[in-house]
């Protein structure tokens, strides 16, 4: 390569590693912000509209401005959070519980032909029964303490995180796989230097869906029995009659799991950095 | 050296009484058309794949599998695309003795070799074509192995930057003095970049004749005795076709074999016939 074409070819190279990590800030991101919140501030409209006509009784339909006073008052008495907190420790224990176990079984399934030949059938058929179709069964078990809560919601985290897994493995390509053989890689440094790399794509899906499985499974298990957390509220809001805490607790639910999946998908973004501008 | 494979359960033979030596520091191109066994030949000669009658020699010593000291590169820069070209090369040093700052110098050192300079903090699909084949070469080489195994390392480039990847082939050859065996459908690249031109006749993969090219490096491109060789080399290629007896496929390497031993202290590569019969063979 002659030294012109090489000085010439640097320039666009290095301005587009120093580009990457502003895109996330541009004004086409801020443009798609203002569009996403159209609908939002729609229905708020219409929520608003077809209270103050009374169109629904008082008691099912609460005013935005009695809800949003309920709303700061759960914020400034901390009851919100103690709750959202209960339900976020639950989560979090529940999660960790299932995607470990999910990796462990899609790794061994993704790696080994035989295990996943054992293993999928049974897998998949277990994976149809919805996670609330297990808890009759599992509170005969367990009871309906702490226990079945996170048993419910690792299950919930376990399925899509298995799949993708084996998924993100499978599609490793053989390709290089070789080169790593070429280059006399260890079992440990194939796995570590070319498998789990290459399924980490595939690896953030299933945590993504997985912690989401698991959220909404969180909500469902809370329903059934519990004394805090934001499905208690749900539950208790309702029996009292008190919709405008109902609704507060559901507002909280969604902003909690939108705002779960943003921060995975940043920080997708931040461990797989190498794949920026790829497709630009 | 034979090498069949089970296709749609009946035996093929890829490779069928192949016999080859390459002296060390020597520049071996192999031509066929497609179904000749060549990137089979390649393989075997690197290690990846070890099913073979017959006997295959690196240095003295039975090739039984991938070895540090056979880089190969492959038609795909196969980088991987998650790490940058400095990581990138630096995977060939993964499992080279060597201390962390040592590894850093040599994968410098090759990074410069191929002209990459500048680019080292590159992801893969930030590179073009050429630029990723050369950071391909660059992981081949920086173990320093003594024979770099190359299959058709240049089959997806534009013919520009394909001649100048060529040409950068050659310097780098005759700068580190190593050992090349590139396998190519190019009959100019081979001619162009071969002491010797194996050419090889498919179904069964044989070798067909050997063509020395006795140029001295770096050549001309457009020399008219290259052109002769070429036209020659293309003659032989033309004709060589499906279904020749056995008996008409002659094999030179045995007058050839006595250079190799004339040099005892240089590793030399070499695949020798077994003496077991051969099987029948099935064609496809």
């Amino acid at each position: 390569m002659s030294t012109a074409s090489k000085s010439v070819s640097v320039a666009p190279a290095s301005a587009q590693l120093r580009r990457a990590p502003r895109k996330l800030l541009n004004r086409r991101a801020l443009d798609r912000f203002g569009i996403a919140l159209i609908v939002p501030l729609g229905l708020l409209l219409a929520w608003w509209i077809a209270s103050s006509q009374g169109w629904l009784p008082e008691q099912i339909l609460p005013s935005p401005a009695y809800v949003s006073s309920t709303a700061l008052e759960m914020v400034t008495s901390g009851e919100i959070f103690y709750h959202a907190g209960a339900s976020l420790q639950r989560v979090v224990i529940g999660f960790l519980f299932g995607a470990a176990a999910g990796l462990t079984l899609g790794m061994a399934m993704g790696l080994s032909r035989r295990v996943d030949d054992y293993v999928r059938p049974l897998f998949l058929a277990f994976a149809q029964i919805p996670t609330l179709g297990w808890i009759p069964l599992l509170m005969l078990i367990f009871g309906i303490g702490e226990a079945l809560k996170i048993i419910v919601i690792a299950k919930g985290a376990l399925v899509p995180m298995t799949i993708n897994t084996a998924a993100g493995i499978r599609a490793v390509p053989a390709s290089l796989v070789e080169v790593g053989h070429a280059l006399r890689f260890s079992r440990l440094q194939t796995l570590r230097l070319i498998v789990l790399p290459g399924a980490a794509p595939s690896l953030f899906t299933g945590i993504r869906y997985g912690l989401t499985h698991s959220w909404t499974a969180l909500v469902a298990v809370e329903l059934l029995a519990s004394s805090e957390g934001l499905g208690y509220l749900l539950v208790w809001g309702r029996q009292m009659f008190w919709l405008d805490v109902v609704i507060v607790a559901m507002v909280a639910v969604g902003a909690i799991g939108f705002l779960m999946d943003k921060g995975l998908d940043a920080s997708e973004i931040l461990v797989q950095r190498w794949k920026q501008g790829e497709d630009s | 050296m034979s090498r069949r494979f089970r296709v749609n359960g009946s035996d093929l033979t890829a490779l069928d009484q192949v016999s080859l030596d390459v002296r060390a520091g020597e520049f071996v191109t192999i031509v066929g058309a497609s179904g000749c066994g060549k990137s089979t030949l390649l393989r075997l000669g690197a290690g990846l794949d070890v099913e073979h009658d017959g006997v295959i020699e690196h240095g003295g010593q039975p090739v039984e599998g991938p070895s540090l000291d056979r880089g190969i590169v492959f038609q795909e820069p196969r980088l991987f695309p998650w790490l940058t070209v400095e990581r990138n090369v630096g995977l060939g040093l993964e499992n080279a003795p060597l201390s962390k700052a040592e590894k850093r110098d040599l994968v410098a050192q090759q990074i410069e070799l191929v002209g990459l300079t500048g680019f080292e903090q590159a992801y893969p699909h930030q590179l073009s074509g050429g630029m990723a084949q050369r950071a391909g070469i660059a992981r081949g080489l920086v173990n320093r192995p003594d024979v770099l195994f190359l299959d058709e390392p240049f089959g997806a480039l534009d013919a520009i930057t394909k001649a100048r990847l060529q040409g950068e082939l050659q310097d780098i050859w005759a700068k580190e003095q190593v050992t090349m065996v590139l396998v190519t459908h190019d009959v100019d690249e081979a001619v162009y970049l071969g002491d010797r031109v194996v050419i090889m006749s498919p179904r069964p993969g044989r070798i067909r004749t050997i063509v020395p090219v006795d140029l001295p490096h770096p050549r001309e491109r457009t020399s008219s005795q290259l052109a002769g060789i070429r036209n020659h080399v293309l003659d032989i290629l033309n004709s060589t076709t499906v279904g020749l007896p056995a008996a008409t496929a002659v094999q030179p390497t045995r007058q050839k074999r006595p250079l190799a031993k004339s040099i005892p202290a240089h590793a030399a590569l070499r695949a020798k016939p077994s003496g077991k019969p051969l099987f029948s063979t099935t064609e496809i």
